[in-house]
């Protein structure tokens, strides 16, 4: 038993991660520049590795290591100050008369953190830096823990992250509210950020899956963030509703041996119903929202259908398949046409889901799910030889291991 | 993973102040809106049963109970990165009805929620 409360670096990291995204981005609106308002919130978080275990953790940590940011801040101006270049190209000069007024703003700098996601998620970006940048400002995630999310070295995404930077500044990108159409525009890049971090830990596309939940579980934080930063756009919370229901079924969906469960096989008792209560109500704040149905909003609604069905064999497909339908006509998503083959054959036979499916081509990079629906498609409609050649065709196409073995399987079991 | 933070106080503790009311509704909406808190609510002790299984016995009891005791009067259940961000999460409140319940006292129990990783007891 201990009674001792000296913050271990590992609590003061915690702390820090926390209170990051607020931190950088007010640093980011007091400096106008990024990679100083990163440095700057770094250098906060040395301060209270070195001071905290000592003094223990204050009681408002926010304030704390804003203070302390601000206070470099305002050392790196007075330095720069002997420069003038630097002053001209800063534009301003902070003062200590500043110092009062940005501890205040850790209290309202919640649209901030808004214009901090619209910045890391700026459209100067490739999809990939906004994720690794987002991951870093918006999660506060360490270079290390990125690294690990996405299986790739750590200065693979150091250097990810120095370009994007760069990219930013040479953009002369700052942050911004942006507003009317251009706003909503920023909002389906943001979202799409967060779509894609899920979806790299959800989809697990090569080797081991399980430290790739991570990824999921913060994806799901950056979509619980985004519907509290932005309530009124709708779709916000068909996102979030849609990441709380497909993470509701992390755990069902890959058996103790690691290998992947099918949804109609799931153990519905495992799927996690607190976050499929706080699904089913972001879906209902989304669909009570005036205005065109998001496509989000569209999906989460899809995956309701599925968390609403006690039993598998009660999921109402016709609903499904229309919603897919629906899908189908918002855009040219050749993984929504091979859902939308999956539905129509549940809701209305084989040869339903076959037709849609034949009336797409497989692409590369879903040619394997394409495969594997046919093949399933055909052994339901009895056509085993035709089915089995399917499935062995999937397998060949796939990247992950677990997965192979189970279309293996089933092109062995007809 | 997932926690559970209990807070516990006495059960004649009274309604809390108004400060402390609306300084816990900003700590939580704040938790709310960064997604480490997904579930939270206060214990009621008007309407209250026990039930005890003691040497083969089960016997019922039903508040409210005379006498004050220790008892839970709230929960929160998070989703975190860590066991240190529960354990901050859990401090900060307690740091609110620090500073805005004089006189109040009371414990904060942070438990980590068995997950699936746990699997079923060997048999």
């Amino acid at each position: 038993m201990t009674t001792t409360h000296e913050p271990t670096h590992e609590t003061v990291v915690a702390v820090w991660q926390l209170e990051s995204p607020r931190i950088v981005a007010g640093l980011v609106r007091m400096t106008r520049d990024l990679e100083l308002a990163e440095d700057l919130a770094q250098d906060a978080l040395v301060s209270a590795l070195e001071t905290w275990p000592r003094d223990g953790i204050p009681a408002n940590p926010g304030a704390w290591l804003m203070t302390v940011a601000k206070r470099r801040a305002i050392d790196t101006f007075r330095r720069a100050d002997r420069h003038r270049a630097e002053v001209a190209r800063l534009g301003h000069e902070l003062t200590e008369e500043d110092m009062a007024e940005l501890v205040d703003q850790v209290d309202y700098v919640e649209d901030d953190v808004l214009r901090l996601m619209f910045l890391t998620c700026h459209p100067a970006l490739t999809p990939e830096s906004r994720t690794v940048l987002t991951l870093r400002l918006v999660g506060g995630l360490s270079v290390e823990e990125i690294a690990r999310g996405f299986m790739v070295k750590e200065t693979a995404i150091g250097q990810r992250i120095s370009r994007a930077k760069r990219t930013l500044a040479e953009a002369g990108a700052t942050l911004e509210m942006p507003s009317g159409a251009e706003r909503v525009e920023r909002l389906d890049d943001v979202m799409a950020v967060v779509y894609l971090v899920f979806n790299e830990g959800y989809a697990a596309t090569s080797g081991s899956s399980w430290m790739r939940t991570d990824l999921c579980l913060e994806a799901l934080r950056l979509s619980r963030m985004l519907a509290a930063l932005a309530p009124a756009e709708p779709d916000v919370h068909g996102l979030q509703a849609l990441l709380e229901l497909q993470a509701s079924r992390l755990h069902a969906r890959i058996s103790p041996s690691g290998e992947p469960v099918l949804l109609e096989d799931q153990d519905r008792a495992r799927w996690d119903h607190l976050l499929i209560r706080r699904g089913l109500a972001a879906l209902s704040r989304a669909e009570s929202a005036d205005g065109p149905v998001g496509v989000y909003t569209v999906q989460a609604a899809i995956a309701a259908c599925h968390a609403r069905a006690r039993r598998a064999a009660d999921t109402d497909w016709v609903r499904i398949a229309a919603l897919y339908d629906v899908l189908s006509r918002a855009g040219d998503n050749p993984a929504v046409e091979v859902n939308r083959a999956v539905a129509h054959g549940r809701a209305f036979g084989p040869a339903a889901g076959l037709a849609v499916l034949d009336a797409v081509a497989p692409l590369d990079q879903t040619a394997h799910q394409w495969h594997a629906v046919r093949a399933d498609l055909l052994s339901r409609a009895g056509r085993l030889p035709e089915a089995a050649a399917e499935f062995r065709t999937a397998a060949s196409l796939t990247h992950n291991d677990a997965e192979r073995r189970l279309l293996l399987r089933r092109a062995e079991s007809r | 993973m997932r926690y559970m933070v209990m807070l516990s106080m006495r059960s004649d503790v009274g309604p809390p102040p108004p400060g402390l009311v609306s300084a816990m509704g900003t700590a939580m909406s704040e938790a709310f809106g960064s997604g480490l808190m997904i579930d939270a609510g206060g214990l009621m002790d008007d309407q209250q049963t026990t039930f005890t299984l003691r040497s083969g016995a089960l016997s019922r009891t039903d508040g409210p109970y005379a006498e004050a005791k220790e008892v839970v009067g709230g929960y929160a259940v998070l989703d975190v990165r860590s066991h240190e961000e529960a354990v901050e999460a859990a401090r900060r409140m307690m740091q609110v009805h620090l500073e805005h319940w004089p006189g109040w006292e009371g414990a904060a129990d942070v438990r980590r929620i068995a997950g699936p990783e746990e699997g079923p007891p060997p048999t």
